[in-house]
This record gives C-alpha cells, sequence and structure tokens, in this order.
C-alpha cells in the first residue's frame, strides 16, 4: 500500500531518533580512503555494517560491489534496487579523518558520497527503526569504479549480471537535498593529450608550445555552434600540462564532456572536434591524441511517470523545493536497462578544494533520507509495476 | 624472562568482536560497565567517539553503560558537543571541589571512578581518528571472558607476525622505545612484554583502580601498570592488538616533557619498591633549550609529582561506593 504525505512527515522524526546510527556509518565506511579502482577497503567496511544490521544476505559480487539484500515477503515481486557509488575523488593519501560538529560532518568526500553510503549502510537498521517491511526484495549496493575513468563499470557490471527483472531502482547522492533525477543526458567524456615531437627534432625550429595548442583547440571548441534543441553542449573541465615556469611545455591535457539530450549530436560533435585536432596535429606538427574516457546514452522517464509523481508528492509532503536536473551517475545505467529509476539528494552541504573541508549538515538529511524510504515504499506499493523507461 | 605472559595473554581484537557474547557474560556475571573519556580542548574527534561508541554500544548492544567524558576546562566547545551527542559530562574541578585542584589526565581518571558507576571501567584518549567500537569491546573482552584479567591494555599495528593468528608490533611510540622499555628492561624485564605501555586506551576493574594511587599527569600510564603489577602480579594483566590507532601527532620537545614526567614516576616507584635508593631528592624542571636572535634560551618547565591516594581512602568515595568482601 502507498505511503501517505503525512506519514512521510512522521517518518523524519523517528529517523531523527536514529542520528547515532546514521552518523556512525557515514563515519566509519567515509573514514577509509577509496578512490576509483581501489575501494575494496571501503567495501568491506560497508559489508561488515550491513552483517551488524542484521542484513539477510550480505556478499560481493564479480567486480566488487558489497551487496546486502533484505529478503521481502512476496518471493513473486522482483527486487528494488538503492545504490550508492562507494568511490571518491580524493586520493589515498589524503588524511580521511572526519570531524563531527554540533550540526556539520566535514571531511574529504563526505559530500560526495560518503553521506549516501552511509544512509546507504543505515537503510537496514531505519526499516527496523520505522516498522517497515517490503513485498520486494531490497537490493543495497555500493558499486565501486563508478565516477570519471571508472565510467559505471561497478553498477554495469551489477545490472549486467543481476538475473532476472527489477522492479524500480533509486540512486543515493549526498548533493542535495530536494534533488530529482529522472532522466540523463547523452554523454562523451575525453580526453585530449597533446605532446610536441620530443628530441632535436628536425620537424621544429622552435618547437609549439603544447599548452598554447590546447589553448587554441578550446578556442576552436568555443568557435561551434550548438542546438538549443536537443540541447547540447561542450563543457571543459580540467586542462594540466609543462613541467617548470620558464620551459615551453611539452605536453599538457585537456578533459570535457560533450552532453546533449540527442545520442547523434553527441557522436556529430565528437566527430567534429575530431576534425579539429587533426587539422591542428597537421599544423602545429604535434600530437593530438583523442581518448574517450566514458560514454552514456540518453535516457529519461516520462514526467508523468507514476515513480516520478510519487518521488515528487514524497518531496513535497516534506515541504522541500523540487529541484530536477539530469543525472550522469548510476541512474542512466538503470534507464539504459529500461528499469524505472530516480536520483535523490540528501542534505545540503558544500565540496571544498582542498577536499579536507567538505561537508554535510546533519539537522536536513533526516527529510532527505524520509523521502528515500517513502520512494522505495511507493515502489514497493507497485509505481514502477506498469509503465517501463521512455 | 618468563615468555608464557605474551603468548597466553595477548589477544586481537578480532577475537572479541561477538558483542552479543560479551553482553551475555556481562550480564551473566551481573556487571556494569562504564566508558570515561578524559578531555582537554577535543572538540575536533569527541563527537565522533561518543557517537560511534554510543551507537554501537549502548543503542545496538548493551555492553557499555554509560558514557562519562571528564573534563580539565577546556575553551573550545568540547564540553557542549559532548552533551549534545548524549554524554554525561563533568568538569574535574567540581569533582571532590575541596581538594586542591590539579589539571592532568590522571587527575581526571581519578575522578572519573566516583562518578561513573561502573564494576568495568574503559579508559580511552578522547583524541582517537579512526575510532571504531572494537577500541571498547577488545578492551573489555579479556576481563569479561577471563576470570584472571583484571587489566587489559591496548596496542596497535602489526609488522610482526607471532603466529598465524597473532600478530606484533614492531615497536611502540618514541618514549615508549626511548624511556621505558629501557627502563622496563632494566628493571622488570617481565613487563617488557607489554608492547605499548604508555598507550591511551585500558580498562580494568573498579575494585583495582580504586586501590591504586593516580599521578595527575602522564606518569599515570606508567606507575598503573607497576602498581597493578605489584600488587596482582603480571597475569592479572593482559594486552590486546587493535590493528591501528590515528591521533596527533606531538612534537619531540613535548615527548620530552612527558619523558621526564614518566621517569619521575618510574624512579618514584621503584625506590618504594626498594629496588634503588635515590641519595638526593630527584630535580623537578625540564630544561630545554630555544634559539631566539642567534641565542640559545633555557625553557624550564616545573613538573612536580603529584598524586591523588587510593580513591577507596576517600570518605566520599567509601560512602558511594562502600567496601565489598572481594575488595
Amino acid at each position: 500500500m502507498a505511503i501517505q504525505g503525512n506519514q512521510i512527515s512522521s517518518f523524519t522524526e523517528t529517523i531523527k531518533s536514529m542520528r547515532d546510527i546514521i552518523i556512525t556509518n557515514i563515519v566509519l565506511t567515509g573514514q577509509i580512503p577509496a578512490p576509483t579502482f581501489e575501494e575494496e577497503q571501503k567495501a568491506a567496511m560497508l559489508l561488515e555494517r550491513f552483517s551488524i544490521a542484521g542484513v539477510d544476505h550480505c556478499t560481493t559480487d564479480g567486480i566488487g560491489n558489497p551487496i546486502g539484500i533484505i529478503r521481502g515477503n512476496d518471493r513473486q515481486k522482483p527486487p528494488i534496487f538503492v545504490v550508492a557509488h562507494l568511490d571518491t575523488v580524493s586520493d589515498k593519501d589524503v588524511d580521511h579523518n572526519y570531524m563531527v560538529k554540533k550540526n556539520t560532518i566535514v571531511g574529504p568526500g563526505v559530500l560526495d558520497n560518503s553521506v549516501g553510503i552511509g544512509v546507504l549502510a543505515s537503510l537496514p537498521d531505519l526499516f527496523r527503526g520505522l516498522g517497515l517491511s517490503f513485498d520486494s526484495d531490497i537490493v543495497l549496493a555500493g558499486v565501486v569504479r563508478s565516477i570519471g575513468k571508472g565510467n559505471l563499470e561497478g553498477i554495469k557490471f551489477l545490472l549486467d549480471h543481476w538475473k532476472g527483472p527489477i522492479r524500480g531502482a533509486v540512486c543515493l547522492e549526498g548533493h542535495k537535498l530536494g534533488r530529482l533525477s529522472y532522466g540523463s543526458e547523452g554523454l562523451r567524456r575525453c580526453e585530449v593529450e597533446c605532446t610536441v615531437y620530443p628530441g632535436p627534432s628536425l620537424k621544429h625550429r622552435y618547437p609549439p608550445n603544447a599548452i598554447i595548442v590546447l589553448n587554441e583547440v578550446i578556442n576552436q571548441i568555443l568557435q561551434m555552434r550548438f542546438p538549443l534543441r536537443p540541447m547540447t553542449r561542450v563543457m571543459i573541465g580540467i586542462i594540466s600540462g609543462g613541467l617548470k615556469h620558464g620551459n615551453a611545455a611539452r605536453s599538457a591535457r585537456l578533459g570535457f564532456e560533450i552532453q546533449s539530450d540527442s545520442p547523434g549530436m553527441v557522436k556529430d560533435v565528437s566527430d567534429r572536434i575530431s576534425d579539429i585536432l587533426e587539422g591542428m596535429a597537421h599544423e602545429y606538427r604535434v600530437n593530438l591524441k583523442l581518448k574517450i574516457i566514458s560514454e552514456q546514452l540518453p535516457a529519461r522517464l516520462e514526467f508523468t511517470h507514476p515513480l516520478v509523481k510519487a518521488a515528487l508528492n514524497c518531496i513535497k509532503a516534506l515541504r522541500l523545493e523540487p529541484v530536477v536536473i539530469p543525472s550522469e551517475s548510476e541512474l542512466s545505467a538503470f534507464l539504459a536497462k529500461d528499469i524505472p529509476a530516480v536520483t535523490l539528494g540528501i542534505t545540503y552541504g558544500e565540496e571544498s578544494s582542498p577536499p579536507g573541508l567538505s561537508k554535510i549538515r546533519i539537522d536536513t538529511m533526516f527529510r532527505g533520507i524520509a523521502q528515500i524510504v517513502g520512494v522505495i515504499k511507493a515502489i514497493d506499493s507497485g509505481v514502477c509495476d506498469e509503465q517501463g523507461v521512455d | 624472562m618468563s615468555k608464557a605472559w605474551i603468548e597466553t595473554n595477548t589477544f586481537h581484537h578480532s577475537m572479541f568482536s561477538d558483542i552479543g557474547e560479551l553482553v551475555k557474560a556481562k550480564e551473566a556475571r551481573g556487571l556494569s560497565i562504564s566508558l570515561c573519556l578524559p578531555t582537554l580542548n577535543e572538540e575536533k574527534t569527541i563527537a565522533k567517539e561518543i557517537v560511534i561508541l554510543k551507537s554501537e554500544l549502548m543503542s545496538r548492544y548493551p555492553l557499555l553503560d554509560e558514557i562519562v567524558v571528564v573534563d580539565s576546562g577546556s575553551t573550545d566547545k568540547t564540553l557542549d558537543i559532548a552533551e549534545t551527542y548524549g554524554a554525561d559530562t563533568y568538569i574535574a574541578d567540581k569533582i571532590f571541589p575541596w581538594l586542591e585542584k590539579c589539571k592532568g589526565k590522571g587527575e581526571n581518571l581519578w575522578k572519573a571512578l566516583y562518578v561513573t558507576r561502573g564494576d568495568i571501567i574503559v579508559y580511552l584518549d578522547a583524541d582517537i581518528k579512526n575510532i571504531h567500537p572494537r577500541f571498547v569491546y577488545a578492551l573489555v573482552g579479556p576481563l569479561l571472558l577471563n576470570d584472571t584479567i583484571k587489566f587489559s591494555k591496548a596496542f596497535y599495528d602489526r609488522p610482526i607476525a607471532l603466529d598465524e593468528s597473532k600478530t606484533l608490533p614492531s615497536g611502540g611510540g618514541r618514549v615508549t622505545e626511548l624511556v621505558i622499555r629501557p627502563l622496563f628492561s632494566l628493571f622488570f624485564p617481565e613487563l617488557a612484554q607489554i608492547l605499548q605501555p604508555l598507550s591511551g586506551e585500558y580498562a580494568g576493574y573498579r575494585e583495582v583502580f580504586e586501590k591504586i594511587s593516580f599521578p595527575i599527569g602522564y606518569g599515570i600510564e606508567t606507575s598503573m601498570i607497576l602498581d597493578i603489577y605489584k600488587m596482582l602480579g603480571l597475569y592479572s594483566m593482559a594486552q590486546v592488538d587493535l590493528d591501528r590507532r590515528v591521533h596527533r601527532n606531538q612534537s619531540t620537545r613535548a615527548l620530552g616533557r612527558m619523558a621526564f614526567i614518566i621517569m619521575k614516576t618510574f624512579f618514584d616507584r621503584i625506590e618504594k619498591l626498594g629496588r634503588i635508593t635515590l641519595a638526593k631528592e630527584l630535580f623537578d624542571e625540564m630544561i630545554q633549550f630555544v634559539m631566539v636572535n642567534n641565542e640559545y634560551i633555557p625553557d624550564v618547565y616545573r613538573m612536580e609529582l603529584v598524586e591523588r591516594p587510593p580513591i577507596c581512602e576517600i570518605d566520599e568515595y567509601r560512602k558511594k561506593f562502600p567496601p565489598t568482601d572481594s575488595s
């Protein structure tokens, strides 16, 4: 049976009374460094937390995703997935010391996505505290190899190897409370590496500067015209290169993403950038290598999909302003397999540089968790059972 | 040197990870357990210690009966935060207020005996960055599951394998390796088996702690081992490998001052034990030098060895905790 708005509001108080368990899980899992491809220790801690919470079945799949399964009451119903990415952007040598204050938790990766993992680890206790049981099995998964070069390998592996249908899914992200994602853009994440031919080359009397070459690449990308519909853009996110202040850079690297609602446009823009690189490599006589780091196809639920409506109702019942944004994360993997799914934000916070000062607010996360529980309950009541993904 | 103790009384925390069994043992013996965190400006770490230990060892498993913070006069938000997360907080100066005021970790631990109510007291430093429930359950495990063990002490790291199930650290901290281990080796070789005698995490029975005196400062760990050794013997003690502990690093100068008071405590104890006779009293000033404007200036710290007597000698304490047959 679906959950009513006032019931979700009442969840908040019970969840608040279980604050210590949630903070404990955020700190115990979050203080273990987990850069992409090095998540084993954090995965083991998440499994330990599932086990301590009395989860019926705890395991790790072939790629290293830690998984806990809470058995449902109806063996005929497909499972509901709740996932959060386990990896964080902070390196292993960063001091992962979390500081708990009166209303904040501060530390590397706490917003993206230790709070998501901590909440995932807390769900078994929270369900028990709220007196909730489900018809479906609830599959709790911390997924590895998600961000950057991980290219969502963890969630893709999990879904590729899962036998049987999946009823629906909820993806947990720390930022920010009220966030609702039910679609993902088409995306191609690329890296351009520019290297000047090494040694006393006959090719260059005055060797070019790799940074200047990439600067010219950026200029040419900026001159490209993109349609508003389907929405298409190139986001330039990373540039690095050179060794010394006084020497021309021999190598430099540019990272960017092509984002579009249309998979055709992603490919088209990518091809045009390849042409630019080819021309410039010839003109400057340098190596310009384009590498595709990751790629995803656009997919979305309709706004009228019952899961989206149920999620919006939960958010509004908690007197939150929904913020609808596309997601590049695990959501796209579910939608790509026609599994209805949404991504929900848990609390407010700030990312920071250096990462040690990233923080989350404690008092707001209880409503964030209440909406998650409400949406899981809505899926269990059948909002995903009829309509598929468009 | 007997090798048996290190083999029979050294444990790994994983041996006590079945917390449910520990709770059963505690209840079967009708015991209660108090955790005491002595503090001075620990706002960065105090909350997570309280939250994690309360969540796992009070709410999830009723292993601990109370968490008590005894503070030396923090000027930051230590006490405010500790209260927010549900610890019972006390200012050391307000416990036995008629006594002369002293500041130090040992003072807080001693006074904690009066404000706590447990039969077993667990003492943890409040600056542990990687706090985990094992810091408590692994220390009380040997006490609950072994009738002869009355005191357990933590050690950390594990680079040397003892056998398939046990590992030993290569050494303690700098003060341990440069000061206390040489002293133990010279006077009490048996005690050199204690791998990190200065670790700030230990647990024991009230009936033991109430009968020993407490130096108010850094000497407390040294005196505690020597006094329990003298009172009950080595086999009343155990040590537990907690894997890893991350805490604040201290400067060599600060460690020098720590070493000074530890050595004073040690010489005091061995003189009382009749192992040495000092022809003259030891001095109370630690002299270090700092360079100011190309000149070496002495930086003198006065550190007297001040001790609280066994708390069972205090009337108020005896009223609250009347002596029993076993004590």
